[in-house]
């Protein structure tokens, strides 16, 4: 504990997680400046596992910022807070990391704590952040946007539309990161394989959103009750880091 | 939380208490300021607190003080009117006629507390406060309440993880400069050994202070009993916080022990004279045992009863205490509460009978519970009561019914649609449900607060056609489904129900019904351009509302006349004069404060336009008067900043500003983007592009794709901002003009399906934008100009009409080409200023005047007196007569004219004989040559 946690970015990563970003420009900025942080976290460097979500995190971002200002998205206002809303977890997350507080969520702790290795592979990596954070900061993050706009999460409305789009991006963005991840004897098991782990990662975000749709509805009839929010925080919490420790074991190399 | 007196020393702090102590000083152009403290627990938020608190009391300071309670259903604004009783014991009365007239009333008794001092309102436990009490806070920090007041609050940390409502709120707070939050860290390593030694009383042995940093994680809290501990040579076999206070409790007395647990069972703080019949002890007992527990460190005691020392301490204990002895615990409180005289406080009774296993008992408290919540505006907190109520009653409750139904109603009234859904989806299915027909209506009603219009529009057709309607209901449903279609735009089928519901209502309904189908019928008819019928409909609607002089009948009937008049219909002038007599007539009965308020704030808006600055910012004050709250102060805010914005009164601005961002921390995306066009209005009259650039692009990415007008404005806004950044030689944004162009296909797509009206702005705008360009690219063209002008000159708008004469000019200057008119444009612009009183804009004309070296005023004496001929001869048109002559100076017919201002061709040919009379001409030609003098 005497040790800072990020080593000689500590720093940089605890004034970066000072700001809080309100808008989206704001989160791409604030994803952009920890990848540069990021990069120079010893040993691993760049391909530390933070760094690898990171970096599709900023990607995805990215392309959801081009969409808004391209007004694809239904209820633009929704999307954006949603956004800023979400990507706030994922900072309030590094910044109770780097403060060595027991509030870090599991999910989150159990990505963190891998940045010293050894090294997972990058794909696995990337797809365990995406799994923390959608299943578990998204649906809460789906309830404060909700509750901030005084709607409610109903099936087919246009914020569910515009939720849905965002699928589109993850699938978009998750198989060309894919391929800029293989080197060549996994170059051969993905051409025999086709594209059926395309798919399957594919798949695998969008279930998971979609459960985090769920998630969010259920939530949203008992927000007003602490205890038991806190309870189904625990219970999401739980179930995640589950998911994220399989992922990050060397089972999940064969994501690669 | 924490006991009082026999304290470690404040340790690691002394910087952040000075940063308070000058946050809570350093008050916004508002008068007001926040510093929100956040923290786990026991990292020692409640005695930074109190040390703040102490330093600040008496320093040009008035101190309140109060705490929120964590039974999760407290009554409402408890925590205020705790500390508003804590100051003088009496008993305030909290009836009132609105939740507007409420928080007025409560800021009255914060102002009479406060005096000339700067009050700190001092608030333990936010984490747990009621929303009433949420937006009672925003409302005082937004200045709305008129006290100068300083709010310290304590959020712990752990509450902020999930979804709890003050993350966004204080997400939202974070931007303004007169609101901070501080997160306390823990103490590290040097801190803790700096505590330790304070505590132990001598330098400790260097593995002793690491072994309880380590095992505290520097929570302070935690430091001080560790240290105690070492001091007190008592032997550490504990690690955890729970295994230290459990090994406590066992050296307590028996008496004192049974104290402790009573206390962690209850709600703090516990009265003495409460305690006193919960545990089994005579007078001398209890208080020899009360004793022990404070001695012991346990309890902590101040003028209001008794706690435990810590949270923590009765996380820990809570857990201890077997489920059947905390049973009779809770049985013992509710019976003593139910002992005392007079109403017992509902919000805890429940919590303990609930508690006790006495469901059927807790009922009684939670209704009542209910009830008070509702009389005090807090629906919430109401329809939090009416759910623990279902819980508490079982499916054969007689009760039931009635207590589905107002569960189902107060679900809708707090916006939780598909509770409020779920709950009549019950109710309907019970033996002794409503008739078809209720139960279709209220499904309906539900259905489409929920956004859901298409399921609604069928449940309204379904309540129409159900064998039980009566007549009456059949007026109600009808009137509801118009102004459903009325909204979907389904302009001919709202028309069509309207009608129905009409004549349904004429013969045997309510006025609230016949005032609603008569603004849907009014409005569909101005939508499919049959004005003069429409107009006819809610004028009608008036009269009636007038007779029956119901406050709410009159609010809406003159609200919808004066929104038809100011809306689609553009006779911005006598919209205004409509919705000030209906304030007028309200005002006189003394009753509406809240429809005063908005057609007030419709009067002020329409000024603005039509460039009576002087008089809206009149008609602003009175509306500010009645003491607004929620969206209608937003409304009335926005109006007021965007006059200090034409006035250029920046630091009023501002304080408008900081004060709508705060109302919006609490919800209202919808006021977002007006608020983000005034701050890149604000920023570019003041030379900061770039924060005018910002505050379009996030209001780019934040805006729903059918608000046309506004997305509209804020393009506007956006390329002027790059057009005057790239005069004033700055750079210009590519990728900001790129995204600004995309908005304007939107626009241009979207205004195909629009109605008239709206389209007829959105082009406007788009005309504006368009010109922009042509400034952005260097092509001083002074053609798109010409046309905003004429466009904004038939819209009655003087400002934006003005502006784009001024950029006429300059093109036109710039070009060499057709300088008289020019010259004649650029001083019309310039009266149009100076009338306003928009000084800034005035300003920047004046510049463009003195960079082509010409005189605005007297320097050309010839010049300007043609204008203000001219100008003399248009001032005896009425605006009616002015909007016509524009057109013919257009070269437009009578019949396009008819088209344009929704008028009869019959009508132009009256206005036209006018204006020839008092202009004195004989042809077109001729009014035309005049008028363009003029313009």
């Amino acid at each position: 504990m005497t040790q800072p946690i990020w080593g000689p970015v500590q720093q940089d990563m605890s004034d970066i997680l000072q700001r809080h970003p309100d808008d989206v420009p704001g989160v791409v900025d604030q994803l952009a400046e920890l990848q540069k942080v990021l990069c120079r976290v010893p040993p691993l460097l760049d391909s530390n596992p933070v760094a690898d979500f990171n970096k599709l995190y900023l990607t995805i971002t990215e392309n959801v910022l081009e969409r808004l200002y391209a007004g694809k998205f239904k209820d633009p206002g929704f999307l954006s807070r949603l956004d800023v809303e979400f990507a706030a977890r994922y900072f309030d997350a590094l910044r109770y990391w780097t403060e060595c507080s027991a509030s870090c969520p599991g999910v989150w702790a159990g990505l963190f704590s891998r940045v010293p290795g050894p090294d997972p592979r990058p794909l696995p990596s990337a797809v365990a952040g995406v799994n923390a954070h959608i299943n578990f900061d998204l649906p809460f993050a789906l309830v404060t946007t909700f509750d901030h706009l005084g709607s409610d999460p109903i099936d087919g409305s246009d914020q569910h539309h515009d939720y849905l789009q965002v699928n589109d991006i993850f699938a978009e963005e998750i198989p060309g990161l894919r391929r800029g991840y293989l080197d060549r004897w996994q170059l051969l098991i993905d051409t025999m394989n086709g594209d059926l782990d395309d798919w399957w990662q594919g798949e695998m975000v969008e279930y998971t959103r979609n459960v985090a749709w769920r998630n969010a509805q259920k939530i949203w009839a008992i927000r007003h009750d602490m205890i038991a929010l806190d309870k189904e925080r625990r219970r999401l919490d739980n179930t995640a880091t589950g998911l994220g420790k399989l992922l990050l074991s060397p089972f999940g190399g064969f994501l690669q | 939380m924490a006991g009082l007196g026999d304290e470690g020393p404040l340790v690691g702090r002394t910087g952040t208490l000075a940063d308070m102590q000058s946050y809570l000083r350093n008050v916004g152009p508002g008068g007001t300021s926040a510093v929100f403290v956040t923290g786990e627990s026991g990292v020692g938020k409640s005695r930074l607190l109190r040390e703040t608190a102490d330093a600040l009391r008496g320093g040009g300071f008035a101190v309140l003080f109060g705490t929120c309670l964590d039974i999760g259903d407290a009554s409402p604004l408890h925590p205020v009117l705790q500390a508003l009783r804590r100051h003088d014991d009496s008993t305030r009365s909290t009836a009132a006629d609105d939740a507007g007239a409420l928080l007025e009333r409560v800021s009255h008794d914060l102002r009479a507390i406060a005096g000339d001092q700067q009050l700190l309102l001092v608030l333990d436990d936010l984490q747990w406060a009621d929303r009433s009490t949420r937006q009672l806070l925003l409302y005082l920090l937004a200045g709305l309440g008129d006290v100068r007041v300083s709010v310290l609050a304590a959020i712990r940390a752990e509450a902020l993880h999930g979804t709890h409502p003050l993350r966004r709120v204080l997400a939202e707070l974070r931007r303004l400069r007169s609101v901070r939050v501080v997160d306390l860290a823990p103490l590290d390593q040097e801190q803790t050994h700096e505590l330790v030694a304070a505590i132990v009383g001598r330098t400790p042995a260097v593995e002793d202070a690491d072994r309880v940093f380590k095992r505290s994680g520097g929570n302070p809290f935690v430091v001080e009993e560790l240290s105690r501990d070492l001091r007190d040579g008592r032997v550490e076999l504990s690690d955890t916080l729970r295994e230290i206070f459990l090994s406590r409790v066992d050296e307590l007395p028996p008496k004192a022990h049974t104290v402790v647990h009573a206390i962690a069972a209850g709600v703090e703080p516990i009265h003495h004279s409460v305690l006193a019949r919960v545990v089994p002890f005579d007078e001398d007992q209890l208080i020899e045992a009360v004793r022990a527990a404070v001695t012991h460190r346990f309890v902590a005691s101040d003028g209001d009863g008794y706690k435990l020392r810590h949270r923590l301490v009765a996380e820990v204990l809570e857990q201890e205490v077997l489920p059947a002895e905390a049973a009779s615990l809770h049985r013992r409180y509710a019976e003593a509460l139910e002992s005392f005289e007079g109403e017992p406080d509902n919000a805890r009774l429940a919590f303990h009978w609930q508690r006790a296993g006495e469901p059927g008992r807790a009922l009684d408290p939670v209704v009542a519970a209910a009830h008070a919540a509702e009389r005090m505006y807090g629906f919430t907190e109401a329809h939090r009561y009416w759910t623990i109520a279902l819980q508490l009653s079982t499916e054969t409750d007689p009760r039931r019914t009635e207590l589905l139904g107002s569960a189902a109603e107060s679900a809708h009234h707090c916006g939780e649609h598909l509770l409020a859904l779920a709950r009549l989806e019950e109710l309907a299915g019970r033996p002794d449900a409503p008739g078809q027909s209720d139960v279709h209506l209220r499904r309906a009603r539900y259905l489409a607060a929920a956004g859901r219009s298409a399921t609604a529009e069928v449940e309204y057709q379904r309540a129409l056609e159900a064998p039980d309607c009566t007549p009456r209901r059949r007026a109600s449903a009808a009137a509801y489904l118009a102004e459903l279609l009325l909204h979907l735009g389904r302009y001919a089928d709202a028309n069509q129900h309207a009608r129905e519901a009409l004549e349904l209502a004429a013969v045997n309904g309510a006025t609230t019904d016949l005032v609603r189908a008569s603004a849907a019928l009014g409005f569909s008819a101005a939508f499919r351009e049959d004005p003069d019928a429409g107009l006819a409909v809610i004028r009608h609607a008036v009269e009636i509302a007038e007779r029956s002089g119901h406050p709410d009948d009159l609010g809406v009937a003159y609200l919808h006349l004066a929104e038809l008049l100011t809306g689609p219909l553009n006779s911005i002038e006598e919209g205004v004069l409509v919705a000030r007599r209906g304030a007028e007539q309200l005002a006189a009965r003394g009753v509406g404060r809240t429809y005063q308020t908005r057609l007030l704030a419709i009067a002020a808006k329409g000024l603005f336009r039509t460039g009576q600055w002087a008089e809206a910012s009149a008609v602003l004050e009175t509306a500010m008067r009645h003491r607004p709250s929620g969206a209608d102060a937003v409304e009335l805010l926005l109006s007021r900043s965007q006059l200090w914005v034409g006035f250029g009164e920046v630091d009023h601005a501002r304080r408008d500003l900081d004060a709508i961002a705060t109302l919006l921390a609490g919800g209202g995306a919808r006021h977002v983007l007006p608020m983000l066009t005034l701050r890149a209005g604000l920023a570019m009259w003041q030379g900061e592009y770039a924060d005018a650039r910002a505050a379009v692009q996030r209001g780019v990415t934040e805006t729903r794709s059918d608000d046309l007008v506004l997305l509209g404005v804020l393009a506007w806004h956006g390329l002027r901002a790059e057009a005057q950044a790239h005069v004033a030689g700055q750079p210009v944004d590519p990728g900001a003009v790129r995204r600004l162009r995309t908005v304007m296909d939107r626009l241009v797509k979207g205004v195909v399906d629009a109605p008239p009206a709206v389209r007829a702005v959105v082009d406007g705008y788009l005309d504006l934008c368009t010109a922009e360009l042509s400034r952005v690219e260097d092509r001083h063209d002074p053609e798109p100009w010409a046309r905003a002008a004429a466009i904004w000159d038939r819209r009655q708008q003087p400002y934006p009409a003005a502006y784009a004469r001024l950029r006429h000019a300059e093109a036109s200057l710039q070009r060499r080409v057709r300088r008289t008119a020019a010259i004649n444009g650029l001083r019309q612009a310039y009266a149009t200023a100076q009338a306003m009183g928009a000084k800034p804009f005035a300003n920047e004309i004046a510049g463009v005047a003195q960079r082509f070296r010409i005189a605005l005023g007297d320097g050309d004496p010839a010049a300007a007196a043609v204008v203000e001929q001219a100008a003399g001869e248009l001032a005896a048109l009425t605006g009616r007569e002015r909007e016509v002559l524009a057109a013919v100076a257009e070269g437009l017919t009578n019949r396009e004219i008819g088209e344009l201002l929704f008028i009869s061709e019959r009508t132009v040919g009256v206005h036209l004989g006018h204006i020839f009379d008092k202009l004195q001409v004989r042809s077109r030609v001729q009014a035309s040559r005049v008028f363009l003098t003029a313009a």
